[in-house]
């Protein structure tokens, strides 16, 4: 388990991290997402250990990551956003000195997961011609090495093709699953913490804005909700149904409700008068309720 | 101590310079220049000219009568020419402080790149994020500078050896070199001074943001005690064997009290914050 309370952390007179809590439980994937600049990174880190918070406490797995860093260090896999890898050695190199300094004792651990990440073939080129996407993936491998229970992952799939974006997703899925290892991950790309992330912390300026599942953060954040309509209806005009409604394409549709809870009673009427053949939420996804919540906080 | 991970670390910092010809070529090629080509031209310089040099050297010949009774000052009393004792004092006196700066050289060049390297290539965040103590990390970076400027030193002292004594075989006819101060130079000065210069640009490397930076620094903090140094010893060659391994237990002591000053100021949180971006 992950405990974040209170925690402060200023570079000069620029506050990083300002009064942050948050927590993750065992088992849980975590999405820490907001802007840049916002303090993930720096969160990062001090759970890590290796950045001193100024006020407030952190917790890793029983561990206090200030005090009992290597303790703490030893039980987490961590991804950085530049994977620091020494170019000058191959992938497996790479691999095989991480291995030692993470004391793992499997001698075939660095091939086997330089194989499970697609690097197999590369396995012998130096890490410094290897291109974004093959750096992340070692990285990845990296991180794994010594099977930690929690992964911290900062931008896991920046620099990955389709192919590794989905790879390195069902990765954590797996892991997740299999191994019940807890996951933080932070991320600009949001569809894709979706797919992946049961909760989110959503932080702007070092603090928290909001905290929960999407259904969570969109009813305690509420917007518009916008509904987009495959259907073979001829909209007339910009109003159906009293709901205001714009015509996208020949039989794409989409209507603008005050909440979702006035979608059942559009889409009964709708499928009354014409064939309705799929529906799309657009207003309640991790995208429009995260733009809801930083609207304004990042031109300021 | 993390024996596992200072292996790994100090490995992985020697195959980085013996990787790199640019790296490596410059700190075999000067010792080998001090320990092969310069005892066969002082030999060869000493045998063709005869007087002339007995002559330029006079300063240093009346100098040593004057010293104080020492091994060395019996052993010159029982050479049979002033070209033995010019060639004698040339290699078992002269030339000792060959052998220091070889390794603080070698030592400097290696440890001022320990952590700035790091952080240029930017591989310290993944070191720092490692689950090794601070201790075993800086153990690994003194090590992996250590290693290499002995061995090189080492390897130099024993072509040094052997060139001065078959390169005046014809004028001595027996092994002259090294005289027994040699021992205290070689497995107790040398390698005091080295780690003097290593824990000084280790904890200087920690500080700098760039290796330029750090070669300056380095430069001007540590080249100027080990040249006090250097002389200091090379005077104390002339005294006897027992004063000879009491400095160099003495250097050792400093080098000890100086490794508990930087070990108690290595905070892996500071260096993360001052040199990560």
């Amino acid at each position: 388990m992950i405990q974040v309370d209170n925690i402060t952390k200023r570079y000069g007179e620029q506050p990083a991290v300002n009064r942050l809590s948050f927590q993750v439980a065992d088992g849980e994937i975590l999405g820490l997402i907001g802007p840049n600049g916002a303090g993930k990174t720096t969160t990062i880190r001090i759970l890590c250990g290796v950045v001193k918070p100024d006020a407030g406490k952190v917790r890793v797995a029983g561990y206090d990551p200030g005090e009992q860093g290597d303790e703490v260090r030893s039980g987490i896999g961590v991804l950085t956003e530049t994977a620091a890898l020494y170019p000058n050695f191959s992938g497996i190199e790479n691999l095989r000195f991480f291995a030692e300094l993470y004391g793992v004792d499997d001698p075939g651990r660095p091939d086997e997961l330089i194989e499970e990440f697609g690097l197999g073939e590369h396995k012998n080129r130096k890490a410094g011609t290897y291109s974004t996407g093959m750096k992340k993936r070692l990285g990845l491998a990296k991180a794994l090495l010594h099977k930690p229970s929690i992964l911290l992952l900062d931008e896991p799939t920046s620099g990955l093709d389709p192919a590794g974006i989905a790879m390195v997703l069902e990765e954590i899925e797996r892991l997740n699953t299999e191994r019940g290892v807890t996951v933080v991950l932070c991320s600009h790309v949001l569809h894709q913490l979706e797919t992946v992330c049961r909760r989110y912390v959503i932080i702007d300026r070092g603090q928290v804005l909001a905290q929960g599942t999407v259904r969570e953060l969109a009813k305690s954040h509420p917007g518009p909700c916008v509904v987009e309509v495959d259907t073979d209806y001829d909209l007339d005009g910009d109003v159906y149904c009293g709901v205001p409604a714009t015509r996208l394409s020949t039989g794409h549709t989409r209507f603008i409700l005050s909440s979702r809870d006035e979608v059942p009673r559009l889409i009964r009427e709708l499928s009354q008068n014409a064939s309705v053949y799929s529906v799309v939420l657009k207003g309640e996804d991790l995208q429009s309720v995260y733009f809801r919540l930083t609207e304004g906080t990042q031109d300021e | 101590m993390n024996r596992r991970a200072v292996i790994a670390i100090t490995r992985k910092d020697i195959r980085s310079i013996t990787a790199n010809i640019q790296v490596w070529l410059p700190m075999v090629m000067i010792p080998i220049f001090f320990s092969v080509l310069l005892p066969i031209i002082v030999v060869f310089a000493a045998r063709a000219s005869k007087g002339d040099i007995v002559s330029d050297m006079q300063i240093i010949l009346d100098m040593l009568e004057k010293l104080p009774e020492s091994s060395l000052k019996r052993i010159m009393g029982s050479l049979r020419t002033d070209q033995q004792r010019i060639v004698y004092i040339m290699f078992n006196y002269l030339m000792s402080p060959f052998f220091l700066i070889i390794p603080v050289m070698i030592a400097s060049t290696v440890s001022i790149d320990s952590f700035v390297g790091e952080k240029e290539r930017g591989t310290l965040e993944g070191l720092l994020l490692a689950p090794v103590n601070m201790l075993s990390i800086f153990a690994a970076k003194v090590l992996a500078a250590f290693l290499p400027a002995i061995g090189v030193s080492l390897v130099s002292f024993v072509l040094f050896a052997i060139c001065a004594n078959v390169s005046a075989w014809p004028l001595f006819g027996r092994v002259f070199f090294p005289h027994i101060n040699w021992a205290p130079l070689v497995l107790l000065v040398m390698p005091a001074v080295s780690l003097f210069a290593i824990l000084i640009n280790v904890f200087i490397s920690t500080r700098v943001s760039t290796f330029q930076a750090g070669y300056q620094l380095g430069g001007i903090l540590v080249l100027p005690l080990v040249a006090v140094m250097i002389g200091q010893f090379t005077g104390f060659m002339l005294l006897d064997t027992g004063i000879l391994f009491a400095v160099g237990v003495i250097l050792m002591i400093i080098d000890y009290a100086l490794l508990r000053i930087i070990v108690k100021r290595l905070d892996r949180a500071w260096l993360f914050e001052s040199q990560v971006r």
